[in-house]
């Protein structure tokens, strides 16, 4: 008997060894651990053993028995593994290949740029108003201090509809519909933004419709230096903590004094390059004190408060802060220059 | 405008460089736009003689020459100029010289003979002159200095871009008084003597007279006899040449020069050619025949204002002399004008008739109506300088409505409020009167700060208050001393005593004396006030505003203080703008990239996209003046715009388009346009090409209806809009079988479809192009404003297929319909993930089949329930659809 099961355990040791796959080892699982399988068999045959041979000999089936199953444990789970391995092996894949490809939705740099500087003026405490388009000639002019045959207009620069109809020229006239809106003297902290219309040919820097943002803010004891403190302030939070401001003496009909207002080159922070034509200063910006007229015209008392207001071109700080080199980019809307924002 | 710097440095001494002025000019508001730098490049350019002239042995064409540069050697110069000759001086180009042509010049080999630089012609020096060959100087030229020198290139040149209301900087003395201030130094203007030599009296010979004084302010005149017409002197030309005009003959040049110089424009008429030597400033009729000096006839459109002697216009004032009256060489009587015209008028016909010359310019600016005598007597006197003439006695003067003085009040606290700065009286008044500002003082100015005010009113507020609760309860001691606290709380210190030691009298005293010292403590300010004479030759300065901008310019912008206006205000954006921004937001997320556009289309445009002869869309405003004629009216469909980007991304190959736009289209209410026109929000999306870009995994597969339409269908659920419904509609543009409708009521919300392929042609498209449309209004409309959260299921939910068969052409939405009216209250989703038609079903059959989902929030739902209301549905679109349950 014990030499059966002797003979057995080499058999079964040989042929877990030699399983090579996990269907090989449940055929040897069965053949002899199986309720039919050898092992099993031997142990029904113990009746015909002595009672004194049968606990010592059912002691060592129980053993050969645990020992298989062990056997037979450990081969299976290195089985499992060899066969994860060689599948793992077998699902390598190219994975210098380019991600597979999906539509991103971009916003125009146009309105990121715009976006950034309501962002700013907003939490500086201005409300961003709009107005029409198609303007009147007295916002767009007459409140602004610019009366017909005022040098400073002229018919060719603008899109006329009718003579007392046109498309905006700047952004201005908000400030005129803002002001009339408000109770008299009441104190205003306001951006315009919108498109404007200026009879310009298409081309590297000029554009018949751009974007404008016109600033105003009125209120007792507004002075000129609260309004270099806020251009400096704008200054820095869009182009960068390091950035200086110059402003020039100027002249425009709706303030006085006036202002053209330059920041130190963005490329090159004064040094003197290509973008600034080696000045070191890039202008961006119209501003001054609200001309007491253009107070008085919207039901404002100069002697009471004052004001200043400023304006921009979007596209020019667009162009700045993205590097563009032609105005056009802008406006063609090509998909591989829009997808780059 | 453009000045030498020479000329400037004529009127006063300053050391400083081109770039220096210009950079000065430009920070006092007088802007420079360029400095041409005179003689730049010709550094190593100097006067040469051809010594010896010999052919090159190797050459037919080319020449040896020796030259005599000033030095101790000759150098040797190959050239190949035909116009060469011994004993000629030359501009030579040494070795190492940048010429302004852009030419390097070295030593070098020319067929083997040495060549040490290069004879120069006008083109090579940026010069004017015959540049067929070399440059030939006079023959008294000295040798051996700079070229620059004695071409007269040695001057810089300033050329200003000035802004409208300076005017008075449109003349050299004008710009030197400008930087007299700027340097602190003394300008030395010229003095201005005229000797009446000619017995007679101008006031004789000529009549002035003025018609139409609304338009010509001034017309002052004199008569210069025994006129000898020849070139003006070198000196002079130069400095005309320096400001960009050219030398013609003395009387000329010296009124040319005198309106550079003193900024008034003059004319110069032949006496002999005026008739009855009588002038008038007056209004042209309509159809008047205008002969003008640059010898074209025009006719006068009538109003604008002429100079006319006594039978016709003999110029156009301010703009343009008349061609009869011109000076020749036979005039030998002149009479002079110098006038003062309204810079509207000129300005308009100026316009009118596409003349722009340096007279207009300067009277569109405004000169100096109390200037014109005295350019007149300089005029007169330059040129008895040069022996060119007599001068009549008198001058004939029409000045009937003599400018009065512009005074101004103010005080320098309001100078210094409006520009935040703190210049003390003493330097604010240095600053006008250099500028020639007369200064008056004219008292004193309490200036009550708005500080100062709320205090006394407060103060006073609780004295009123205080004395009646008092004068109720308390005798007059009581009453005082009360009283007396509430003035040591508000300052002094002795009230109390003041109150015990005197009477009410005394008292009393002392409450307006300690007012006093609250007004002291709070730093009232006192301001001395003055009035300012404004120059006449500023006509831009006539408020105190004007002055505070003088007074910033000259001490310079950088020294005004940088501050932030005081007081706090919430910004904040209108819920519209944020709208807007939330539907770019929406759109970009879902994979679509904004455009932004022109408002302008065409007549073409509509045609292209086949809008109806009849459709309110082609009523749009049109622009009187467009830049182009493809681009004549304002949009009233954003689709236009979106078209035109999609074709122009075909037309460089971008064929996978996902593009989207939200801007105004504007909508006359009237034709032609007597009112501002309705400006409407619109939102349009364009998609086209593949669905999935372009990339290794190839899906092939192009963008359907489908995929537009589940973009609007998210883009509808950010919005937080629903609960709407979708149905077939029209549109011109689009495929009529492939237009739908999101509907709420009778809104439509969303218009999506297929572009008609009539529409994708024209456009030059050849794939299929889906769009969507919506009004901005309308949906904000109906978005919801609140947020509303589905809860997470509590209970399992059992779902049910149902596969039917039924007519081709019943819309899917239809069944859903009604499956969703007979499911009953658990059923909680539909899903239509089936549509089949093909070969295993009848032709005129489709096989759609949904998944529904039942489910209970209170508890598990049995199958029986599911069962059930499945059962319903089933019956129902059996019922209304004739629909076969598909196994």
């Amino acid at each position: 008997m014990e030499q059966k099961i002797q003979e057995l355990r080499t058999r079964a040791d040989e042929a877990i060894k030699n399983s090579a796959t996990l269907k090989e080892l449940d055929e040897v699982r069965v053949k002899f651990l199986g309720k039919k399988g050898e092992l099993t068999s031997l142990l029904r045959g113990m009746n015909q053993l002595s009672a004194e041979e049968r606990p010592r000999v059912g002691k060592i089936v129980n053993e050969a028995r645990a020992q298989l199953e062990n056997l037979i444990a450990e081969k299976n789970s290195s089985l499992k593994s060899a066969q994860l391995e060689k599948k793992l092996a077998t699902e390598k894949i190219d994975v210098t290949l380019s991600g597979r490809k999906i539509y991103a939705g971009h916003l125009h740099p146009l309105t990121l740029t715009l976006n950034r500087v309501k962002e700013i003026f907003v939490s500086m405490g201005y409300s961003v108003e709009e107005g029409p388009e198609v303007e009147t000639d007295y916002y767009n002019f007459e409140a602004l201090n610019l009366p017909k045959d005022h040098p400073a207009r002229d018919m060719q620069d603008s899109f006329y509809i009718t003579e007392e109809i046109l498309l905006r020229t700047q952004t201005s006239p908000v400030q005129a519909r803002t002001m009339e809106r408000h109770k008299n003297n009441e104190p205003i902290r306001m951006i315009a933004p919108g498109r404007v219309y200026r009879r310009d040919d298409y081309d590297a820097s000029h554009s018949p419709m751009f974007t404008q943002v016109e600033g105003l803010v009125i209120d007792k004891g507004i002075s000129f230096a609260d309004l270099k403190g806020t251009l400096e302030d704008f200054s820095k939070k869009i182009f960068g903590e390091k950035t200086k401001i110059r402003l020039r003496p100027s002249f425009f009909p709706f303030t006085e004094p006036s202002a053209e207002v330059d920041v130190s080159c963005v490329m090159c922070h004064g040094a003197g390059c290509k973008v600034c034509q080696g000045t070191g200063w890039l202008e961006i910006l119209g501003a001054g004190m609200v001309h007491p007229d253009v107070l008085k015209m919207s039901g404002y008392d100069p002697a009471e408060v004052s004001g200043f207001a400023f304006g921009m071109g979007i596209e020019r700080i667009a162009m700045l802060t993205y590097g563009l080199d032609d105005m056009r980019l802008l406006y063609d809307n090509d998909v591989r220059f829009l997808q780059q924002f | 405008m453009q000045v030498s710097t020479k000329w400037l440095k004529d009127y006063i001494d300053i050391d400083l460089s081109a770039d220096e002025l210009a950079e000065k000019f430009t920070l006092a508001g007088i802007p420079v736009e360029n400095v041409i730098h005179a003689g730049e490049g010709l550094e190593k350019v100097v006067t040469g003689r051809i010594e010896e002239l010999k052919a090159h042995p190797d050459s037919d064409h080319l020449l040896i020459c020796q030259m005599d540069v000033g030095e101790e050697n000759l150098v040797q110069i190959i050239t190949g100029a035909p116009n060469v000759k011994e004993g000629q001086i030359v501009p030579v180009a040494l070795v190492g010289a940048n010429l302004p042509c852009g030419k390097k010049i070295s030593k070098g080999k020319m067929r083997g003979v040495v060549s040490n630089g290069m004879l120069c012609s006008a083109d090579e020096l940026n010069i004017e002159g015959d540049s067929s060959g070399i440059y030939i100087l006079p023959e008294d030229t000295p040798v051996g200095v700079p070229a620059a020198e004695v071409l007269g290139l040695d001057d810089d040149i300033l050329v200003f871009e000035l802004t409208a209301n300076r005017g008075d900087c449109f003349s050299v003395i004008g710009l030197v008084r400008e930087l007299a201030v700027l340097t602190e130094k003394n300008p030395r203007f010229p003095k201005i003597k005229v000797v009446e030599d000619d017995e007679r009296d101008a006031k004789d010979l000529v009549k002035i007279g003025i018609d139409a004084p609304d338009l010509c302010g001034r017309f002052s005149s004199r008569v210069l006899t025994n006129v000898k017409l020849a070139p003006s002197p070198d000196w002079m030309q130069k400095r005309l040449e320096g400001a960009g005009m050219r030398a013609i003959n003395n009387v000329v040049d010296v009124t040319n020069f005198v309106m550079l110089e003193m900024g008034q424009p003059l004319h110069a008429y032949d006496f002999d050619k005026v008739t009855w030597h009588q002038l008038t400033a007056r209004r042209a009729v309509e159809g008047e025949p205008l002969h003008t000096l640059d010898d074209t006839n025009r006719l006068a459109k009538g109003g604008e204002l002429v100079i006319a002697d006594a039978e016709k216009a003999a110029g156009l004032a301010g703009i343009m002399g008349g061609f009869e009256s011109e000076i020749t060489e036979a005039t030998s009587t002149v009479i002079l004008e110098a006038a003062s015209f309204n810079s509207a008028s000129i300005r308009r016909t100026s316009r009118a008739v596409g003349i722009h010359s340096e007279a207009s310019g300067r009277f569109e600016r405004g000169t100096n109506i109390n200037g014109t005598v005295a350019a007149l007597d300089r005029v007169a006197q330059l040129l008895q300088d040069m022996n060119a003439c007599k001068v009549c006695r008198g001058v004939v003067d029409v000045y009937p409505n003599p400018k009065p003085e512009v005074k101004i009040k103010f005080t320098p606290m309001q100078i210094n409020a409006r520009l935040g700065t703190n210049y003390s009286d003493e330097e604010i008044l240095k600053v006008l009167e250099a500028l020639g500002f007369k200064i008056e003082p004219i008292g004193v100015v309490d200036e009550l700060t708005d500080e100062v005010v709320d205090k006394f009113a407060s103060a006073t507020k609780n004295i009123g208050k205080i004395a009646r609760d008092l004068g109720k309860k308390s005798n007059v001691e009581g009453f005082m001393k009360n009283f007396g606290d509430l003035f040591k709380n508000s300052g002094s210190k002795d009230a109390d005593d003041v109150l015990k030691a005197s009477g009410v009298e005394n008292f009393m005293k002392n409450v307006s004396e300690t007012f006093g010292g609250l007004a002291k403590s709070v730093e009232m300010k006192i301001s001395s006030a003055y009035e300012a004479t404004v120059p006449d030759w500023r006509n831009d300065v006539t408020l105190p505003d004007d002055l505070s901008e003088e007074i910033a310019r000259i001490f310079g912008f950088d020294k005004i203080p940088s501050t932030l206006p005081k007081g706090n205000q919430q910004g904040r954006q209108s819920s519209k703008q944020n709208f807007i921004d939330k539907i770019k937001n929406v759109l970009s997320s879902l994979g679509m990239c904004e455009e932004l556009s022109f408002a302008f289309t065409s007549e073409q445009m509509f045609d292209k996209m086949r809008v109806p002869a009849d459709s309110e869309l082609r009523k749009a405003v049109p622009i009187m003046n467009p830049l182009t004629d493809e681009a004549p009216l304002l949009r009233t469909t954003l689709l236009a715009s979106i078209f035109e980007n999609a074709a122009r991304n075909f037309s460089r190959k971008n064929e996978d388009l996902r593009l989207f736009d939200v801007a105004p289209v504007f909508l006359p209410k009237n034709l032609p346009v007597t009112e501002l026109p309705l400006e409407k929000y619109q939102v349009v999306g364009l998609l086209t090409g593949r669905r999935e870009p372009k990339g290794w995994s190839q899906n092939p597969a192009a963008v359907d209806f489908y995929d537009a339409k589940g973009i609007v269908e998210e883009f509808l659920s950010a919005l937080s809009i629903g609960n709407y419904f979708v149905e077939s509609g029209e549109h011109f543009a689009l495929h009529p079988g492939k237009t739908a409708f999101f509907k709420k009521g009778r809104d439509i919300l969303v218009t999506v479809g297929e572009v008609h392929p009539e529409v994708a042609e024209s456009l030059g498209i050849k794939k299929k192009i889906y769009i969507f449309e919506a009004d901005v209004e309308i949906l904000q409309k109906f978005a919801a404003k609140k947020f509303n959260l589905e809860n997470l299921p509590k209970y399992p939910s059992i779902s049910r297929d149902l596969a039917i068969l039924v007519d081709h052409d019943t819309p899917a939405a239809d069944i859903e319909k009604i499956i969703v009216k007979n499911g009953g209250k658990f059923l909680k989703g539909v899903n239509l993930f089936d549509v089949y038609t093909g070969e295993r079903i009848p032709s005129d059959k489709k096989s759609l089949a949904f998944t529904l989902e039942f489910r209970s929030n209170e508890r598990t739902l049995t199958d029986e329930e599911a069962d059930y209301a499945f059962k319903n549905i089933f019956s129902a679109v059996e019922k209304d659809f004739g629909a076969i349950l598909r196994s």
